[in-house]
């Protein structure tokens, strides 16, 4: 098989298994979230409401295709397919066991870290081109965040590389299988750099506490104010997926990925996965968010000069463990 | 008048003071998720600084004083009751005082102990209210803020419940009467109140183990929304407003009606005058109000509730031309009616009635106190002075 | 830093709610206990020897805030249940869209004839479904009625209860009081 139909048949597998896992994840949420709030959540559609999320579809993609008449043509159509599409592309690289991998690139990490970054654009785009005030609030708003948390989040996606010596996805975990999970040894450090990761993605992907650029309290809904039906549904389900996907690479890079203390293989990838994805829910609906000078001052004055004096240490540590041997 | 945080004379036309300014006009309009309400805030943003706030009132004006000129006394208070609809007993209980006060009735201890009583749950209430709410504002309505929100309204709807079983309707009880209660309590009463007080002491506590004690949360409050003492006094701001503001005044305390004076109010004041003093000065109220409850509910004494006849006509009330004015402790400050009476219907309704609402006040100080903040802050300030639209507006 | 250890105290709050039973009740399938005195809709009673108890008096029509009662006389007519001559109710409509149920028409009623429901009635689909008419005040009278009932309220409020016997000297009147028959506007 060339690498090129491995990649279009495995990246179709694994495209489709995560938007799936994500369109569940909502179900999931709601019944998490009302448990929180004392109630029950969707119970009347399927059992235990479980079809609440066909549905939800279904009714989405009826509802009148609204658009403002002032808003920028092209633009405005344009950005929430490509949240998507950037975010499901970051998704080929992750290595969910030894030999599903849609793309075993040598520059794994490097080509994630890039395509996700890129999911920002069609944020601010489309909170300029829908021609209202509280969708440019908060487009202005997810461009600071998103290019301030970019710098530790790529620092810190860079502890495990160079512990590793490797950018390649697979060569981490492998490494990880062999030695110890990043995230615990080396202890602090490797912890210290899971936790910065995990919060710059929280950040990346507007999730609570850092969902300024959709407050719904402050902005009405702020960048997807004016967006409606299937449109509105893929910004949503592509800040479910930007998650997902975060917690996966989380898994991947500091908690060994498929490796596990028996049995190794996909399943523990999966585990690990939905662990991840679980505390980030728990979260959210328990935490208020931050004003978004607040969360600057978060990312330049502490998440900043943190990760670069981890990246700095694992160096270190990497040079003397490779002089003792 | 005043100068605001930020220097400018908020009265002052915006292109007079800043006329090179690229300013956005922001419309915190009547439709928004945390207006509290339909209110109306026209915001000038530079960026996202605020450098001019307007506020708009006016969406829900009901007209409701110049119905109490055509409607009598007795029809009047459940009309009233709409004003501060989050607790309406405060309404009928300041034209019920005044019309007391004009008429020389005297109103029941029994009547004046459940007064009492109701007040300082519906304080518990309202503040409950008031601080789901404020979750909301900071966290969103998908998010942290909402399960306080959840919690908050779960532990209200106990307290709705015992208004329930003694007057037959969660809200708007019409329940208060010039001369005393239309219902009294029912045996069990006592008893359910303090279960249901003990439950929410304990809730009180989580709640500020989820929220107010949270880091991210006082950086949210800490330092935002200063309202100067002098300020408050000058703009007629009371309640816990002016209470965090460092002004030490309680309608309880100071000015006590039916047996707030046999008791001892403790009156908390916080001198930063910022978010996060008026939320410690509104948890503190909860607390003492739950420490009233439980000392008055068992010492209600035996009697009847009403000190006059109740009346089969709407003509029942008569007050002639007088004039009066009498005032309360509302959980938003003091609401105060003004009555003059002899009025149309031989002197059953007044001639004219005003209705002094806390809220008003709490609003007006927004020209003074947003600039100099951004948008979120202006939420955060927004929520934190509680205005109650039906009251503002009436 | 100080933000983890909050955000773990905020977070095992909501986990410690999370095995709590939820507060739900699943309307229409389950549905809530009303206490006795709760008051929704409106009915007309028979009195206990079956007649109709309503005479017509219009105090319920002058005494609501909203102006929702219109009440029609239908003048004396012989009873069928004594055989002696009293007023009749012709027509009696309760505009349910404005009612703000205050309960004063159920207070003034001197006869106990209009009562409110301790059972929410169906809801309906037209606005004219609201216009209670006199025959669906007397078809609601089957459902549960509230503790309120116009005798029961004037005992409750009364200021003499509780009290020792007074005075002949010592009645507690106040300025103005008025029999049913005055006819205030």
């Amino acid at each position: 098989m060339t690498p090129m139909i491995h990649g279009l048949v495995w990246g179709l597998i694994i495209g489709t298994v995560l938007v799936t896992v994500a369109a569940l994840s909502i179900w999931f949420e709601r019944k998490f979230a009302a448990r929180i709030q004392s109630r029950y959540g969707p119970t009347l559609v399927g059992p235990a409401g479980i079809l609440q999320i066909v549905a939800d579809a279904l009714k989405m993609m009826q509802k009148e295709d609204i658009i403002p008449e002032k808003a920028d043509p092209i633009l405005f159509r344009l950005a929430p397919p490509c949240t998507v599409i950037f975010t499901l592309t970051t998704a080929a690289v992750i290595p969910f066991d030894e030999n599903v991998l849609a793309a075993d690139l040598d520059i794994g990490v490097l080509f994630l870290l890039a395509v996700g970054g890129l999911v920002v654009f069609p944020v601010w785009i489309a909170g300029w081109a829908s021609n209202n005030k509280y969708a440019l609030l908060g487009a202005m708003r997810a461009v600071a965040q998103g290019i301030a948390y970019e710098i530790p989040l790529v620092l810190s996606a860079m502890v495990p590389v160079v512990l590793a010596q490797s950018m390649r996805l697979s060569d981490i975990v492998s490494v990880q299988a062999q030695t110890h999970w990043f995230a615990f040894w080396p202890l602090g450090p490797g912890l210290i750099a899971f936790a910065i990761f995990f919060i710059c993605s929280l950040a990346e992907a507007n999730r609570i506490p850092f969902d300024i650029p959709e407050a719904e309290s402050e902005l009405v809904a702020g960048v997807t104010t004016e967006y409606a039906g299937m449109r509105f549904g893929l910004l949503q389900m592509a800040e479910y997926l930007h998650t997902l996907i975060a917690s996966a690479v989380a898994a991947a890079i500091f908690f060994g990925g498929w490796d596990g203390p028996f049995a190794p293989g996909l399943h523990w990838m999966v585990l690990k996965t939905l662990v991840l994805f679980f505390m980030i829910f728990w979260i959210r609906w328990s935490l208020v968010r931050f004003r978004s000078d607040q969360l600057m001052a978060l990312c330049w004055k502490y998440l900043l000069p943190l990760s670069l004096l981890l990246v700095m240490a694992s160096a270190l540590f990497v040079h003397y463990r490779a002089m003792e041997t | 008048m005043q100068s605001s945080a930020a220097g400018v004379d908020p009265h002052l036309d915006i292109d007079t003071y800043d006329p090179g300014a690229d300013l956005m006009v922001l419309n915190l309009g009547p439709q928004h998720p945390s207006t509290h309400g339909v209110f109306r805030v026209k915001l000038y943003l530079d960026g996202e600084i605020i450098v001019k706030a307007v506020p708009y009132a006016g969406y829900l004006h009901r007209g409701v004083e110049k119905l109490c000129e055509e409607l009598t006394f007795v029809q009047i208070i459940p009309v009233v009751d709409k004003n501060d609809y989050v607790s309406p007993m405060m309404n009928e209980q300041a034209i019920a005082m005044a019309c007391e006060a004009m008429l020389g009735i005297e109103v029941p201890r029994r009547a004046l102990y459940l007064r009492t009583l109701f007040a300082e749950l519906q304080r518990l209430a309202s503040h409950l209210l008031w601080l789901g709410t404020f979750g909301m504002d900071l966290g969103g309505a998908l998010g942290g803020g909402a399960s306080l929100f959840m919690y908050c309204f779960r532990e209200r709807e106990t307290i709705l419940s015992l208004f329930e079983e003694v007057t037959g309707a969660r809200f708007h009880y019409n329940t208060h009467t010039v001369g005393g209660n239309r219902h009294d309590i029912t045996p069990k009463f006592s008893h359910d109140t303090k279960a249901t007080i003990r439950v929410i002491e304990e809730r009180i506590g989580e709640y500020v183990q989820i929220f107010s004690s949270n880091r991210i949360y006082r950086d949210r409050t800490q330092g935002v929304g200063v309202l100067d003492g002098d300020l408050a006094i000058s703009l007629g701001i009371t309640g816990p407003l002016a209470r965090a503001s460092g002004v030490d005044h309680d309608l309880r305390r100071d000015a006590p009606y039916h047996i707030y004076g046999e008791l001892d109010v403790n009156v908390f004041t916080e001198s930063a005058g910022d978010c996060f003093a008026r939320t410690l000065v509104r948890l503190n109220e909860m607390r003492e109000s739950i420490r009233i409850v439980r000392e008055i509910i068992d010492s209600v004494p035996e009697g009847p509730i009403l000190g006059i006849k109740p009346g089969k006509s709407p003509g029942h009330i008569k007050i002639d031309a007088s004039q009066r004015y009498s005032c309360i402790e509302s959980p938003r400050g003091e609401l105060g009616t003004y009555v003059i009476g002899g009025g149309s219907n031989r002197g059953a309704s007044a001639y004219r009635l005003k209705i002094r609402s806390p809220s008003l006040h709490a609003a007006s100080c927004i020209p003074y106190v947003f600039p100099g903040h951004t948008v979120s802050d202006a939420i955060a300030i927004l929520g934190t002075l509680d205005p109650i639209m039906g009251e503002v507006d009436r | 830093m100080g933000y983890f250890i909050d955000t773990a105290r905020a977070m095992i709050v909501t986990m410690r709610n999370v095995f709590r039973r939820p507060t739900t009740v699943q309307y229409p399938t389950e549905d809530r206990v009303r206490p006795e005195r709760y008051r929704t809709s409106f009915a007309l009673v028979h009195d206990e020897e079956g007649d109709e108890a309503c005479i017509a008096c219009l105090a319920c029509e002058r005494i609501c805030p909203s102006r929702i009662i219109t009440v029609k006389p239908a003048g004396k007519r012989e009873s069928p249940v004594t055989g002696k001559k009293r007023n009749y109710l012709e027509d009696l409509t309760l505009d349910m869209n404005a009612c703000i149920f205050c309960e004063l028409c159920v207070q003034v009623c001197p006869t106990d004839a209009l009562i409110m429901l301790r059972e929410l009635s169906k809801p309906t689909l037209s606005r004219e479904g609201l216009f209670l008419s006199m025959e669906r005040l007397y078809a609601n009278e089957a459902l549960a009625h509230s503790w309120g009932t116009g005798t029961r309220l004037m005992e409750m409020q009364d200021p003499k209860r509780g009290l020792p016997a007074p005075e002949p000297n010592q009645e507690v009147t106040p300025p103005g009081v008025d029999p049913i028959a005055e006819g205030a506007s």
